[in-house]
């Protein structure tokens, strides 16, 4: 059943008019608004779970990190007491920064205007002069701390919110939890940050590589043509749309907006080398091709932690590329070398909105901590071959993503919309490991379209 | 080689120094003259898209980096190069990858950007191996892309380090030293 919308845009557009639910259409416009980014940042960045880092990156108490929770600037600590927490990067005396530095150690974080000083739980230690009491009579120092955010770790990556009384992280997660632990949680010591991330600007709305996140497999066909001519899909640039194996696998969703493809391990493996899956035990797979990332003196971790089932996927059709609600891209794929060197790449992003038009693209890139160092080396460099800043996948995008958002704001051009509507429908494979809306097949529309919905059901709330 | 990249420095992280060798190449000298002009050829070169051209001005034991930049205060405010992490990771080999690639399907540079490296402060001097040279210069690059009217630009350091070899000068590291901690271009789809 459809439900009212809940707001009205000054020219009488309303959220039913944007995301076009009896059509699976949006309308373009919404690549480039300003009324609908300032609801967005209230109803979606104000509100939902949002990624910021990694605990890998503040290993001691005093370590800090400053990130964004959309427009929000927040500061990400290491307590004493090994406690994480995210405060608000504005000093509740006169609204600067507490924190001018992008990373570092400190015990107490001191504004440089008028020397307010905060410890890494965000409590307020006191202003100069004590004895003059320069944080007045009206509140108590317990009143005056940095506005703190709900923080929950999970895989060691750091998520928060400010909808404290909001979902759970888990109801957040939902099914999909099942599928991301096979990436984030399967091993004992978990994923490592190998450095801090790359970053760089966009003039494109966050929208636009978010939605994609929602698991677009379809354009990795022509976009990174350059793929299917290097041979890393499979098949060859000639026979791209005749075979093209990297495009098989089963999509999975969940209504929160978050989806994964997981392909085939063995049409992969064939890809590489010519040895065949069949009749191979789940451990004779895994050390086969482990999935990526994973090294072989790391497989045995994967039986303790994860269940048989998840362990199962993980050897025949591993989760590669997919993304969370509302600007997560994952990446954990395989990326072959010439040299015998490790073939794995791990890669975040989260797709930081800065204004209608600017969107911040963060690239953090993992290794399994435990992996060797040779192995965290190779990964490292596969990751920045492949992803972010420079990586041969992901500049086509950059280039791309700008053009769209120019094209959302021609009065006839922002009429138009956006199609998903080769729809594939939900339908469960036979012997299936875990949960969700699954689209078995040629990857389709429908897991963006979920992001879409998940859009409209956030938007849709005051 | 006398130059040292070393990545154990505090915090991984390094206080950021030009030249390392003491024994300068003085400007206005045959081989200061000999590698500005290779400088100049290069910048041109890839101005030019001549790939190939460029290819043949780079050494097989290539190493071609980026590292991150981060804003820093306190007493690691100038060890802000964080080797941890770059921008670009690459070698001879995944040179050739990009090239080979830049000349089929790349979106990103086709149709191509039009792009004007100028190359300025270049500083110069011996290391210990003869015929190699540690050269030091700024790097600023104009962008035009597409029917954009505003360039996408960067700034940056690179430290290389040229070898002589048969009658021409070859690149064998380079370390780009970029000066935005968030970059300001779209991506790097073009070579520093």
């Amino acid at each position: 059943m459809l439900q009212k919308a809940t707001f009205t845009l000054a020219d009488g557009a309303t959220l039913d008019d944007l995301v076009i639910r009896d059509t699976n259409e949006v309308s373009l416009r919404v690549m480039n608004d300003h009324e609908l980014y300032k609801l967005e940042m209230e109803r979606i960045f104000a509100k939902t779970w949002l990624l910021l880092g990694h605990d890998t990156e503040i290993p001691k108490a005093g370590d800090f990190i400053v990130r964004d929770m959309g427009e929000d600037q927040v500061i990400v600590t290491r307590d004493r007491n090994n406690e994480i927490h995210v405060n608000l990067n504005v000093c509740p005396h006169r609204g600067m920064k507490v924190c001018t530095a992008e990373t570092g150690n400190a015990q107490a974080h001191r504004c440089i205007y008028h020397g307010w000083a905060f410890r890494p739980d965000g409590s307020f230690i006191g202003a100069p002069v004590e004895k003059e009491k320069m944080h007045g009579n009206q509140r108590e120092k317990s009143e005056l701390g940095l506005k703190k955010a709900r923080v929950r770790l999970y895989g060691g990556l750091i998520f928060a919110t400010w909808n404290i009384n909001g979902p759970s992280f888990d109801d957040f997660l939902g099914d999909m939890k099942f599928y991301l632990d096979q990436l984030f949680c399967r091993t004992d010591s978990g994923l490592e940050m190998l450095g801090p991330p790359q970053r760089f600007v966009l003039p494109c709305n966050w929208k636009i590589p978010g939605e994609q996140s929602g698991s677009d497999g379809f354009h990795t066909l022509t976009l990174h043509r350059s793929l299917m001519e290097g041979g890393i899909m499979g098949g060859t640039a000639e026979s791209i749309y005749d075979n093209a194996p990297g495009m098989y696998g089963v999509d999975v969703s969940v209504p929160q907006g978050h989806s994964l493809r997981c392909l085939e391990a063995a049409q992969t493996f064939k890809m590489f080398a010519d040895v065949s899956f069949e009749g191979k035990t789940t451990e004779e797979r895994l050390n086969l091709l482990p999935p990526p990332g994973v090294t072989k003196d790391l497989i045995p971790q994967l039986f303790k932690n994860l269940s048989k089932e998840q362990v199962e996927q993980l050897a025949t059709i591993p989760p590669q590329v997919g993304g969370m609600f509302p600007n997560i891209l994952l990446a954990f794929i395989f990326a072959p070398r010439t040299d015998g060197g490790s073939s794995g790449a791990l890669a975040l992003h989260t797709y930081v909105p800065k204004g209608p038009d600017k969107v911040e693209f963060v690239n953090f890139i993992f290794a399994e901590k435990d992996a060797p160092e040779q192995v965290k080396r190779d990964m490292l460099q596969n990751a920045i071959q492949q992803t972010g800043t420079s990586g041969i996948i992901e500049q086509d995008d950059a280039d791309t993503w700008p053009q769209i958002m120019r094209n959302s704001r021609g009065a006839i051009s922002k009429t138009m919309t956006l199609k998903y509507q080769a729809l594939h429908g939900h339908e469960r494979p036979d012997n299936w490991y875990g949960e969700g809306l699954l689209y078995p097949g040629f990857t389709k529309d429908d897991t963006q379209w979920n992001w879409w919905l998940a859009y409209y059901d956030l938007m849709a709330e005051a | 080689m006398s130059v040292n990249y070393a990545t154990a420095a505090v915090d991984k992280a390094s206080v950021m120094r030009g030249l390392v060798s003491k024994i300068r190449v003085p400007l206005g000298s045959e081989i200061y003259n000999r590698l500005l002009e290779t400088l100049y050829d290069e910048a041109a070169a890839l101005d030019e898209r001549r790939f190939d051209d460029w290819i043949v001005m780079l050494a097989e034991d290539l190493t071609y980096t980026a590292p991150v930049r981060v804003t820093r205060n306190g007493p690691n405010k100038d060890r802000d190069v964080m080797r941890t992490m770059m921008h670009f990771d690459d070698n001879y080999a995944s040179i050739l990858m990009r090239t080979g690639r830049l000349a089929k399907s790349a979106w990103a540079e086709d149709p191509p950007s039009r792009t004007r490296r100028f190359v300025t402060n270049v500083r110069m001097a011996e290391c210990e191996t003869a015929g190699e040279y540690e050269v030091v210069s700024y790097l600023y690059v104009e962008r035009s892309r597409l029917d954009n009217p505003e360039n996408e630009t960067t700034s940056c350091e690179r430290r290389d380090i040229w070898r002589l070899a048969d009658g021409g000068y070859r690149l064998s590291r380079r370390e780009i030293i970029v000066d935005q901690s968030t970059l300001g271009m779209s991506n790097f789809a073009i070579f520093l």
